[in-house]
This record gives structure tokens, sequence and C-alpha cells, in this order.
């Protein structure tokens, strides 16, 4: 498992002995050592994986960076934070992620009806196994708990991910297509329940 | 990486710099869309239903941004957000504060809120809190002082600012020529000027508040050519028409 360090919140700086990290194409600001970049053309999912990303647009554009020495990944001077995972899976918005650990894998699956009109599509993508990813927000990363007790509701445009034994409504409500009105024509709202924890960012897309 | 729940988050209080968590109890006003996340039991309210009439009557006077605020009422805690810019809250007590419209991002209702005579700012008389969003951090001035118009954020506690035309430069026929065809100005001749006491607020930067995507693609348009901004400007032409099918 690979080193993943966060320099002033909107640097990763992720250290490599011989070993790998997947990384979305062009996020790459420096290095020193010597390192090799590689265009993922399957991004680690085999061919049905990789077709099966194409046909439901949680694309994501990988490379693949191998090498001895320091890494340094930035997207546009968004924050970065690093979520480790401990033979846990992961629920994220595939416009999020910036870069993970080889060792995990990462798989599509269908989100529910939810995104229709949020343009993040019905599919999201699931990340699991053991090591470090690293994902990018506009404001730092919120991590909001779920518990029977205290359910917690969401705007989707700031929704990124979840991780744990939750379940995911939408939740329609008439006074919301108030609240939102900013031209987006949404007029619902995530509800997460159970127990596990939930990332936002401060900010809609 | 610390994790909230509602036992744990600030109350009424910053959770980052980006980020504010409102502890409602009585009614609110907040900026539309602006919510990220809530825990507990809230309804939002537009400001033309019925049911809040009687409380916008006494505290939102200001007709022409009644549909940028909504108001929210019930039990939990409101995540508000702003697009990645600073949030700041202002405590008032028994004061008046004025602040550009379009960074004011919630109230509470015992604040009476009117239209300032300077036109796109608000201001807030009584005793509460207010929200404000700004890009970058807020910094205080005392006065006197004179401030850019793209800076400014608001004004506490003093009479109302004039612009200030700072023209002195222009002392010959051909320098006013240079003027006139906008060659030798410096950007800076419109300035606001505070007499009096009282503190100014600004933000640290000169863009509009706006999703950090679009002021990015502004920040990079003077170092476009002629052809270049040619085919950005056909590039968003398609870009509107795909949006409207």
């Amino acid at each position: 498992m690979s080193n993943f360090r966060i320099n002033t919140d909107r640097l990763l700086e992720v250290d490599l002995h011989n070993e790998k990290v997947m990384a979305i194409s062009g996020a790459m600001v420096g290095y020193m050592g010597t390192m090799k970049f590689e265009k993922s053309l399957l991004g680690g999912e085999g061919l049905f994986g990789a077709l099966k990303r194409k046909v439901t647009n949680e694309g994501l554009s990988l490379m693949q960076t191998t090498g001895n020495g320091t890494v340094f990944f930035a997207h546009n001077a968004a924050e970065i934070t690093v979520i480790p995972l401990v033979n846990e899976k992961l629920f994220i918005e595939s416009s999020s992620l910036l870069a993970y650990d080889d060792s995990l894998k990462t798989n599509t699956t269908f989100a529910g009806l939810r995104g229709a009109t949020s343009g993040q599509g019905l599919f999201t993508t699931t990340i699991e196994g053991y090591g470090n990813l690293a994902v990018f927000s506009h404001g730092n990363l919120i991590t909001l708990e779920v518990d029977p007790k205290y359910p917690l509701f969401v705007d989707p445009d700031a929704f990124i991910g979840y991780k744990g034994n939750i379940s995911q409504e939408f939740v329609f409500d008439v006074n919301w297509r108030n609240m939102i009105g900013e031209a987006s024509g949404e007029s619902y709202q995530f509800k997460f329940t159970g127990q596990g924890v939930v990332y936002i960012q401060p900010a809609e897309r | 990486m610390t994790s909230y729940n509602p036992n744990t988050l600030p109350k009424n209080d910053n959770l980052s710099r980006f980020a504010f968590v409102v502890d409602v109890e009585e009614e609110i006003f907040i900026r539309k869309g602006k919510m990220v996340a809530f825990y507990g039991q809230l309804q939002f309210e537009s400001l033309g239903s019925s049911v809040v009439d009687i409380l916008i009557k006494e505290a939102f006077n200001a007709p022409a941004y009644i549909q940028h605020f909504i108001i929210a009422k019930g039990h939990g805690q409101l995540i508000l957000g702003d697009n990645g810019n600073d949030i700041a809250s202002y405590d008032l007590d028994n004061a008046n504060m004025t602040i550009k419209a379009k960074h004011l991002l919630g109230f509470t209702k015992d604040i009476v809120c009117q239209e300032s005579t300077m036109i796109g700012f608000l201001t807030l008389m009584g005793t509460g809190k207010i929200l404000a969003s700004s890009n970058g951090p807020v910094h205080f001035l005392d006065l006197p002082c004179r401030v850019d118009e793209q800076a400014i954020l608001g004004w506490a506690d003093c009479p109302s600012p004039s612009y200030r035309y700072d023209y002195a430069h222009v002392n010959d026929l051909l320098s006013l020529v240079g003027v006139m065809t906008g060659i030798t100005l410096s950007g800076e001749e419109k300035q606001i000027d505070f007499r009096g006491e009282g503190t100014v607020l600004i933000q640290s930067s000169e863009l509009a508040l706006g999703s950090p995507t679009l002021g990015h693609l502004l920040s990079q348009l003077p170092a476009l050519g002629r052809n270049e901004l040619n085919s950005l400007s056909a590039a968003v032409a398609q870009q509107i028409t795909s949006q409207n099918r």
C-alpha cells in the first residue's frame, strides 16, 4: 500500500517503491525519481468492466503511474482528501475521484433512479479493498455520520460518496423545488439511512 | 479526518472555511440552493407562500430579492456551502450592516432586511446573525478609506458611501484623449469613498461570486488571441444549443 499525503490541501503526494497507482489522466503536476505514466485502457476492470463503464457513462480516463520516488497530483486547485479503505467498499461519483492504490478494485453499479436529472447518471462507481484513495472537492470534503437515530439529507449536487451499510433513496419535496430554483430543475434530495459515513462538498456542481 | 454527527457538529459556527452549520430552532432566511445537507426535521418555504407571509412583512422588505431567498424552519442542523467561497458570520446587536446582495447567504428572523440606496446592496438592521460569503477571506478596514468596487463586501455602522473618481492625472488635452480612448486608464479610477466612523469589509479578490469554473474561465480570457476567442465563442454557442435540446 503506497503512502498518500496531502500537501497544503490542494496537492497530493504519493510515495512509490516499485508500486503502481491509478490517477485520472493529466493529474500529474510533478515528480521526483523515476516514473512511468501510461494510459490505462481498461482501468484495471478487464474488457467487460471497461465496456460497462463506457455504456453506463461513469467514464474514467485513467493513467497508471509506476516507479520509484514521489509523484505529485492536483486537479484545478480543488481541495484533496485521502480516504483510507480497510477492506471496505466505498460508493463514489467518478467525477470526484483523483487517484487510488492499484490494490483497490473499482466497478460500476446501478445507483438507483436518482441522477436522471442531476446529470450524475443512474450508475455510480464502487471502489473496494485495502488501500488509499484520494478524492477532490470544491471546498474541504465534509464527512457526516449516518445512524439509525439520525438520517441525513443531502443536496444531490453536493454529494460525493458514502461508505458503510447505508441505503440511499431520493425524496421528493414540493418545497424543495422552491429552494433549489437556480435553473437546475431539481426538486429532490438524497436521504441516507443506516449506519456509515457520507462524504459531501460545500458546493454544488 | 474528522467525521461529524448531529452531536459533534459545531453550533452556529464554521465547519471549515467553506461550510457553515446553522442550528435551526426558529425560522431563518437563507439563499436558495446554498444548502448542502441537513440532519433533523427541516422544511423549506419559498417567500411567496402564504404560510410565511406574516414573517416576510416584518423582516424581508426587499421585493427585488424575494426570489433569491427562502425560509428554513423546523428543528435540525443545516449545513450551508457556497461553491467553495469563504463563509463568515457576523453578529448584529441593535446595529446595522450593509452587504452586497449577491454575497448575503442568510440572516435570522429578527433582522429587518431592506434594499440599500446603493444599488445591488442590502441593509440589515436589528439583532441577530448574518451569514455572508466572499471570494477569499474577509478583511476589515477602518474609516476613512477608499475601496475598489469589485472587492467591496459591505460596511457597518457608518454613513452611506459615495463614488469618487480619481482623474487627477488628467491635466491636459493629450491625457484627456488618452482617458477617453481608455488607453491611459489604470482601471482604478472609480473608487468607493467612506468617511466618518465605522468598518468596511472587503474580500481578497475582485472576482464576483460565481461558480469556480466560470471564474477560472474568465480569468483565462485575456490570454487568448482573436482566433481562439472566435472558436471559443463558436464552442459556447454549440454548447448552449445542445443544452437547450
